[in-house]
């Protein structure tokens, strides 16, 4: 029996334990949305000049409805076949990936970024047949296509239903000014043309055929992930799993997400299984209204966002967070509406937290969870007791608990990996029978994190099990240290790692990006030198200009170690992301 | 087709140096730029100005302090004692008007490519054309009665209150239209930034060719007027700016900002008020010389500040 003490802590308006769950699979969980606030405004996507374009509910509905049916009927797709997607957010993005759902079809998502190797890795590996892309990385695609067995590229334009006239100004920034339109050099079809086709063929009959046979555990999406192990696998994720989770975190959340009544700013990219789960289909069945924006880098380019709409939701990850604070005009023109953020993905370092909660005054609370658990498995309460530091409690019908080398539970207070077992957990890694042996034993997913839980159940993320360092034999947690370095005045992003060392094994190097003016080298080992015990002390600061970072804006250590190891890194090496 | 011909004849056959076809064309252009201006606007900027109003009142001193006394001191040092021309005094009034209107929106467009703070130069553009009710009228009083010109010639205040109350009505327009759909908003915006750019090959294609007499015989002093004016107004600001320790950043906004001065506005101004007095021609000579060689000014200007240091000024706290 799992030790729960958690269970004590969920507040009046959060269920112990969730209610059975009614939908089958995730078009019946959009199709209770849509049947809803069918007239309401769902997504809005807004550009970084202001111009936006806009879907309702029975929009969304109506059109991926024919998308589904173009999949199915023109495509000639089974259920179970594999569609990917590479694609900002934009307003296509829903009407795709609920299409695909509704065909019965396994969504890929794919980041848009991807060099032409990587795509060829998880296009080979899915199995894709089908390719959904924005138009402007269709450069990549002749590499591409004669590696990997996609038959058919449909082409989505960013602007896709926006207004005409401002569509039109759109297209012709991005071709005469940007030139960021490449010519599509294979065989493809238009995303206007292919909902054409699929209305053409569309009954309300065929599309609930799709689904008919799928059931909660029948394969929703290929959600790829390990990057930072190296080869990425496909965590196979059931509908069950995502429709289940959507609803955790909505119970989780109680009265602090406002059925019907909310607007979230959507910056974290959608295939990134973050935004996926809590921004795409949470919010959607909460009836909210979505703001996407395609590319939120550099930061001004939310500033529109801010000023057109009454933003009371916000999700991200630190680095976001932390780059908006670091904004003028957010500093002196602080969202007036919002009613509360969420971090995942990374550690929420205090120092920011703090200075978000002085800025916004509202709260913000960090979770944690893995593409492997759809992906939230805990969450600090919006409605009840937060603790700053930790990732919170368990959401309902959720066993969390952290484990020694052999398995055994550790005792409260002590550092174990974390385990999880809920009906979030992953159906395990496409085609990875061994991988998914190694981490799922006995309904329990191993997370690789090190963590620890206090006597309420909180849980605290000690550190990535693989980023640890070993100092003379001493365990040394880069969160602990770039906490610390987050902490002093003109730091604006800190990565720590461990580096090969003749005499202590590894020793500690801080690799930090600074604002005006920057703190010296001194001042910054001198904080440590106060707050850390010895060996945890950098031996090395290096400044750098940018650091590297994964798609939603995680610090990459492994980047860094790679880096480190291979030549001294440049100054100047930051990618630029899109 | 007809009809067009008939109108470009017409046009080509009026040896105005401004007509009233290019003066049509010409509001049309200023009043989708500030519509424009406007569009690109919230209330929130005018709070972020009056939060740090240090460069919004650095700026204010240059455009109304610098450029006006660069005008009279090039007028009495240059134009005067070097010209040999009969109505030079009526080119001298339209060097004043000149220097006495408030910035032009194309600085914005040249402060966002020399990597300055746009933000700045917005909102130093509003603001200048706000106080170009009180501070126009000022400068052209105190210089022209420096000048010793005729009373005839000065301008009434009633007369320019209207031509920038006309100004400020669509830049407010702009804004409230933005406020009831972003979409117009942003076309708009978008537009306004076209035009501002568009005025200047407009006012080559159409000016230059039929008034290519006149700028042949125009003497030099006219242009040294005309390009000093610009030229000097940016680098006494930059250096006034630098002396005040400003972020790099904020000196080479402030410097466009306050040498870039609003052409289109000085154009309407002279055309409104002079437009019967038989020497328009020349009141309007350094206003549209000026308007064509600020555009070449301002590139080099952008390009040198584009070679500027930028790593260094990572080190350069910015208070502004």
């Amino acid at each position: 029996m799992t030790n729960t003490p958690w269970l004590a802590h969920y507040p009046s308006d959060v269920p112990k334990q969730l209610p059975p769950v009614s939908f089958t699979n995730l078009p019946e969980l959009l199709n209770a949305a849509t049947a809803q606030y069918g007239k309401k405004t769902a997504f809005t996507q807004v550009m970084p000049n202001g111009m936006n374009g806009s879907l309702t509910y029975a929009e969304v509905d109506q059109l991926s409805d024919q998308f589904a049916c173009y999949l199915r009927e023109e495509l000639g797709l089974s259920a179970g076949d594999r569609v990917a997607v590479q694609m900002p957010n934009c307003l296509s993005y829903p009407v795709v990936a609920f299409g695909i759902f509704k065909a019965g079809c396994v969504l890929v998502n794919t980041n848009p970024l991807y060099t032409a190797n990587e795509m060829i890795h998880q296009f080979s590996d899915s199995g894709a047949t089908t390719l959904v892309v924005i138009d402007m990385f269709a450069d990549r695609l002749p590499q591409v296509l004669a590696n990997t067995s996609i038959k058919n590229v449909v082409t989505v334009k960013i602007s896709e239903f926006f207004p005409s006239v401002v569509g039109g100004v759109v297209r012709i920034v991005q071709k005469f000014w940007q030139r960021s339109l490449p010519k599509i050099q294979v065989p493809h079809t238009r995303f206007s043309s292919a909902l054409a086709a699929g209305k053409a063929k569309h009954s309300k009959e065929k599309v609930i055929s799709y689904t008919s046979g799928v059931r909660q555990e029948t394969l929703a999406a290929l959600q790829y992930t390990g990057g930072t192990t190296g080869v990425s696998k496909g965590a196979m994720l059931s509908h069950g799993n995502l429709v289940t989770n959507t609803l955790q975190m909505i119970a989780h959340c109680g009265d602090g997400m406002r059925a019907g009544k909310e607007i979230v700013l959507t910056a974290l990219p959608l295939y990134h299984i973050f935004a996926f789960t809590v921004n795409l289909l949470g919010f959607y069945y909460n009836g909210a209204r979505n703001i996407l924006i395609p590319s939120p880098r550099p930061p001004s380019n939310l500033r529109r966002a801010f000023d057109n709409y009454k933003i009371t939701w916000l999700s991200g990850v630190n680095t976001l967070f932390n780059a908006l604070l670091n904004e003028r005009w957010f500093q002196d023109a602080p969202p007036k509406h919002l009613h509360a953020s969420a971090a995942g993905g990374m550690a929420l370092q205090a120092s920011v937290a703090e200075r978000w909660r002085e800025l916004a005054g509202t709260p913000i609370v960090e979770g944690y969870g893995l593409t492997e658990t759809s992906p939230v498995l805990t969450f600090n309460l919006l409605t009840g007791l937060a603790k700053d530091g930790t990732i919170g409690i368990p959401v309902p019908s959720t066993e969390v608990k952290c484990v020694d080398e052999n398995g055994k539970d550790v005792a409260v207070g002590e550092a174990g990996e974390i385990i999880a077992r809920g009906p979030q957990i992953m159906l395990g890694y496409w085609q990875k029978p061994e991988e998914t042996a190694k981490s799922i034993k006995d309904g329990w997913f191993y997370t690789g994190d090190i963590a620890q839980m206090d006597a309420d159940g909180y849980f605290t993320i000690v550190d990535r099990k693989k980023d640890m360092i070993l100092v003379s034999g001493f365990n040394v947690y880069p969160n602990e240290i770039e906490e610390q370095i987050a902490a002093v005045a003109g730091v604006l992003e800190v990565g720590v790692i461990g580096i090969p060392d003749e005499k202590t094994g590894e020793r500690v190097q801080a690799y930090v990006k600074a604002t005006l003016p920057a703190p010296s080298k001194d001042t910054i080992i001198a904080h440590c030198r106060t707050n850390l015990a010895a060996y945890k002390i950098p031996q090395d600061v290096i400044f750098v200009d940018e650091l590297p970072k994964s798609p939603i804006g995680k610090i990459l250590r492994r980047t860094l170690r790679d880096e480190a190891m291979s030549s001294k890194p440049s100054s100047n090496n930051g990618s630029k992301g899109a | 087709m007809r009809a067009l011909r008939i109108l470009t004849e017409e046009v080509a056959n009026q040896a105005t140096v401004v007509n009233e076809f290019e003066q049509t064309l010409l509001r049309i252009f200023i009043l989708i730029i500030m519509f424009g201006l406007g569009a690109g606007l919230t209330p929130k900027d005018f709070g972020l100005a009056l939060r740090r109003p240090w460069g919004v009142a650095i700026g204010w001193v240059t455009q109304f302090g610098i450029m006006p006394l660069t005008a009279y001191v090039l007028i009495v040092t240059v134009l005067f004692p070097f010209s040999s021309t009969e109505g030079i005094i009526l080119v001298a009034l339209g060097a004043l008007i000149m220097g006495s209107v408030p910035a032009g929106t194309t600085s914005n467009l040249f402060t966002y490519f020399s990597k300055g703070n746009l933000a700045l130069s917005v909102v130093m553009t509003v603001n200048s054309t706000l106080w170009a009710f009180i501070m126009t009228p000022a400068a052209l009083f105190v210089y022209s009665r420096l000048l010793g010109l005729d009373e005839s010639l000065s301008i009434e205040f009633s007369e320019l209150a209207i031509v920038i109350v006309g100004l400020i009505i669509p830049v407010g327009l702009g804004m409230l239209i933005r406020k009831l759909s972003s979409n117009i908003g942003a076309v708009l915006e978008l537009l306004g930034g076209v035009f501002g750019l568009l005025f200047i090959p407009f006012l080559i294609a159409i000016w230059v060719p039929r008034n290519w007499q006149l700028l042949v015989t125009t003497e030099w002093p006219t242009y040294v007027v005309a390009i000093g004016l610009g030229l000097v107004g940016i680098v006494v600001a930059y250096y006034f700016s630098k002396l005040l320790r400003l972020h790099p950043m904020n000196a080479r906004t402030i410097a466009l900002e306050t040498g870039i001065n609003n052409g289109p506005l000085a154009i309407a101004v002279i055309v409104a008020v002079y437009i019967d007095n038989p020497g328009v021609d020349q009141i309007l000579l350094v206003p549209a010389l000026y308007s064509l060689f600020i555009v070449i000014i301002s590139t080099l200007v952008t390009l040198v500040f584009r070679r500027a240091n930028l790593a260094a000024e990572q080190k350069i706290p910015n208070l502004l």
